[in-house]
C-alpha cells in the first residue's frame, strides 16, 4: 500500500477488517510484527509515537478522543505539543481557526460541551497543530449527521488543497471515494481491491468488500 | 469546649493537614498518571526527611553562613533544606521509576492491566526503603533543631513555629503544583498524559518521559512534606507508613485523583483527628482518620470532589 504526496488516499472496509490498526501500526502505538513502514523513504515501524509525530506524520482519532476537561484552546495547544516557539502556536492556532471559525467561536469552552461535529473538528484541528506532513483521519464521519459530514469532507478537501497529504480511513464509501484520488479496499486484513477512486465507485467486489461478503441465509 | 481552645485545634489540626494533604496530593497525581496506587509513597516522605536532616546537619557546622547573616540564619539553612529534599526527591522518584517500575509495565499490560504488579512492587519497595534507611541512618528517632524564632501563643497556648510554617509551606507548595499544571507547557502535557496515554502519544508527547517526570513531582511534594514535619516531630525510619495511611485516608475523603480534594481532604483528616483527640480522647488518635474516612464512603463514596471513577480498560 502507498500514499503518494499531496494526494488523497481512502483505506475502505467493513467493520473489524483492520484499518484502523493500520494506522495505529503507522503512528507506532502498536508493534508491527513483520513488514515495514515507510514515510519519507524512512522507516519508521520501530520508533515511539512522538518521534513519528515530530516526522511530519500524524493520526487524528474519531472526535471522541478529546479531552474534555480541557478548553478548546488548551486542546489545541496540545495538538502543537513539538512546536518550540509560542509564534508558531499562535500562527498554527490562527491557521486552525480559519479552517474551523466554529473552533474560534468556542475556544474558551470546555471540549465536553461541544457537539459531535465540533469534536470532529477539533480532532482534525488538534491534528493539523504540528505542522504535518500527512494526516491520518479515522472515520471522520463516525456517528454524525450526513449535513456535517459533507462539512467536514468539504474542509478536508481544503487542507488537501494546501498541500498536505491524507490517508482517510471511511466506512462511508462514497463520501471517502469522492474525495479521493484513490483507494484501497480492505478485507479481513489484506488488500482486496485497489484503483482509482472514479473506477472503485462503479466496482461490484467493492460493494461485496465492504459488506463482508457474506449473503443473508434467507 | 471554648474558642482559645478550638483556635489551638484549628491550628495544629490545619498543620497536621497540610502534611497529609500534600502527601495525599502525590498519592493522587500518581494515580491520574500512572494508574496505580503507590504504597511506597509514605518511604519517600521519609527519606525526604532525612535529606532535610542530613543537609541540616551539613549547614548546621558552617559558621560563614552564620556570620553572613546573623538575623535570618536558621530560615535560610531551613529552607536550603526544603529545596534539598524537593530536588532529591525528585531525582530519586524519577530513578525509582525508571529502574524499578518501568520493567514491571514494558512486560506488558503498561499502566493499566499489568497495576497489580506495581502495586505489589510499590509494597516491596517500601520495605526495601525502610530497611536501607535503617542501614544509612539506623532505627533512632532523631531531632531536626532548626532554628525558625521563638513558640507564638495561638490560643493561650505557645506552639512552635513550624506549625504555622507547615501551613505556609505546605499551601504554596500546593498552590506552585497548581500553576504549574494549569500555566505551563509541561503542566499541560502532564494533564494530558493523566488523562490518556493514547491520544497524548498521538499529539507527540513523550509519554514514557513525562511518567517519569509525574513520579518524580509526586515523590518532591512528599520529600517537602518530610522536610517540614521535621522540626515538630522527629525524624525516624518508621515515619512514612502511618503517614501513608493518614494521606490515603486524606486521598478517599476529598476524592481519589482529585489533586485540590486531595489537600481538601488533608484538612479535613487534620482537623477531624486533633479535634477528636484534644475533646474526645487523644489515646486513640491514628483511629479517627480512618473513622472519617469510613463515615465519608459511607455517605459520599467518591468522596467530596469525586467524580465518575476512572474506568480501566
Amino acid at each position: 500500500m502507498k500514499v503518494d504526496k499531496q494526494s488523497v488516499v481512502a483505506l475502505l472496509g467493513g467493520n473489524g477488517t483492520g484499518k484502523s490498526t493500520i494506522l495505529k501500526a503507522a503512528s507506532g502505538l502498536i508493534r508491527s510484527w513483520k513488514g515495514t513502514i515507510e514515510f519519507n523513504n524512512e522507516q519508521i515501524q520501530n520508533l515511539p509515537p512522538h518521534e513519528i509525530v515530530a516526522r511530519g506524520l500524524v493520526q487524528v482519532t474519531q472526535g471522541k478522543d478529546v479531552f474534555p476537561a480541557m478548553s478548546v484552546t488548551e486542546n489545541l495547544r496540545l495538538g502543537g505539543f513539538i512546536l518550540k516557539t509560542n509564534q508558531q502556536l499562535k500562527d498554527n492556532l490562527e491557521k486552525v481557526f480559519n479552517y474551523f471559525p466554529r473552533l474560534n467561536e468556542r475556544k474558551d469552552q470546555l471540549a465536553a460541551t461541544l457537539s459531535g461535529g465540533e469534536l470532529q473538528m477539533l480532532c482534525i484541528g488538534r491534528g493539523l497543530m504540528s505542522n504535518p506532513k500527512m494526516i491520518m483521519l479515522d472515520e471522520p464521519s463516525a456517528a454524525l449527521a450526513p449535513q456535517i459530514v459533507l462539512d467536514i469532507f468539504k474542509n478536508i478537501n481544503r487542507i488537501r488543497k494546501d498541500g498536505l497529504t491524507v490517508l482517510v480511513v471511511e466506512q462511508n464509501v462514497r463520501m471517502a471515494l469522492l474525495l479521493a484520488d484513490y483507494g484501497y479496499v480492505i478485507k479481513d486484513g489484506v488488500i482486496n481491491v485497489e484503483g482509482e477512486s472514479k473506477k472503485l465507485m462503479y466496482d461490484e467486489s467493492v460493494k461485496e468488500s465492504y459488506l463482508g461478503g457474506t449473503k443473508a441465509n434467507v | 469546649m471554648s474558642f482559645e481552645s478550638f483556635k489551638t485545634v484549628l491550628t495544629i489540626g490545619l498543620s497536621v493537614g497540610i502534611i497529609y494533604g500534600l502527601v495525599a496530593l502525590g498519592i493522587s497525581l500518581i494515580y491520574t498518571g500512572l494508574d496505580v496506587v503507590n504504597f511506597s509513597h509514605g518511604e519517600f516522605f521519609m527519606i525526604g526527611a532525612f535529606a532535610g536532616l542530613t543537609m541540616f546537619n551539613i549547614l548546621g557546622n558552617q559558621d560563614w553562613i552564620f556570620n553572613l547573616f546573623p538575623e535570618a540564619y536558621g530560615w535560610i539553612i531551613y529552607v536550603i533544606c526544603l529545596f534539598t529534599a524537593f530536588v532529591s526527591m525528585g531525582l530519586f522518584g524519577v530513578f525509582i521509576e525508571r529502574i524499578f517500575l518501568r520493567p514491571l509495565t514494558k512486560k506488558g499490560g503498561g499502566y493499566t492491566v499489568a497495576g497489580m504488579g506495581i502495586i505489589i512492587c510499590g509494597f516491596g519497595l517500601s520495605v526495601v526503603l525502610i530497611n536501607v534507611a535503617y542501614l544509612i541512618w539506623n532505627p533512632v528517632a532523631k531531632p531536626f533543631p532548626a532554628e525558625l524564632g521563638l513558640p507564638m501563643e495561638i490560643g493561650g497556648i505557645f506552639l512552635p513555629i513550624t506549625y504555622v510554617w507547615m501551613i505556609i509551606v505546605g499551601l504554596f507548595v500546593a498552590g506552585g503544583l497548581w500553576v504549574f499544571l494549569n500555566k505551563t507547557k509541561m503542566g499541560l502535557g502532564i494533564r494530558a498524559v493523566a488523562f490518556s496515554k493514547d491520544v497524548s502519544n498521538l499529539v507527540g508527547i513523550n509519554v514514557p518521559l513525562y511518567i517519569s517526570i509525574i513520579f518524580g513531582i509526586a515523590c518532591a511534594i512528599a520529600g517537602i512534606g518530610g522536610t517540614l514535619v521535621g522540626p515538630t516531630y522527629q525524624v525516624v525510619v518508621f515515619m512514612g507508613y502511618i503517614i501513608l495511611m493518614k494521606a490515603f485516608a486524606a486521598a478517599v475523603v476529598g476524592g481519589f485523583g482529585n489533586l485540590p480534594g486531595a489537600i481538601v481532604g488533608g484538612f479535613t483528616v487534620g482537623i477531624f483527628e486533633t479535634a477528636s483527640s484534644f475533646y474526645v480522647s487523644g489515646s486513640h488518635k491514628d483511629l479517627y482518620a480512618f473513622l472519617l474516612m469510613i463515615i465519608v464512603l459511607m455517605i459520599k463514596p467518591t468522596g467530596f470532589f469525586g467524580v465518575q471513577v476512572k474506568m480501566k480498560a
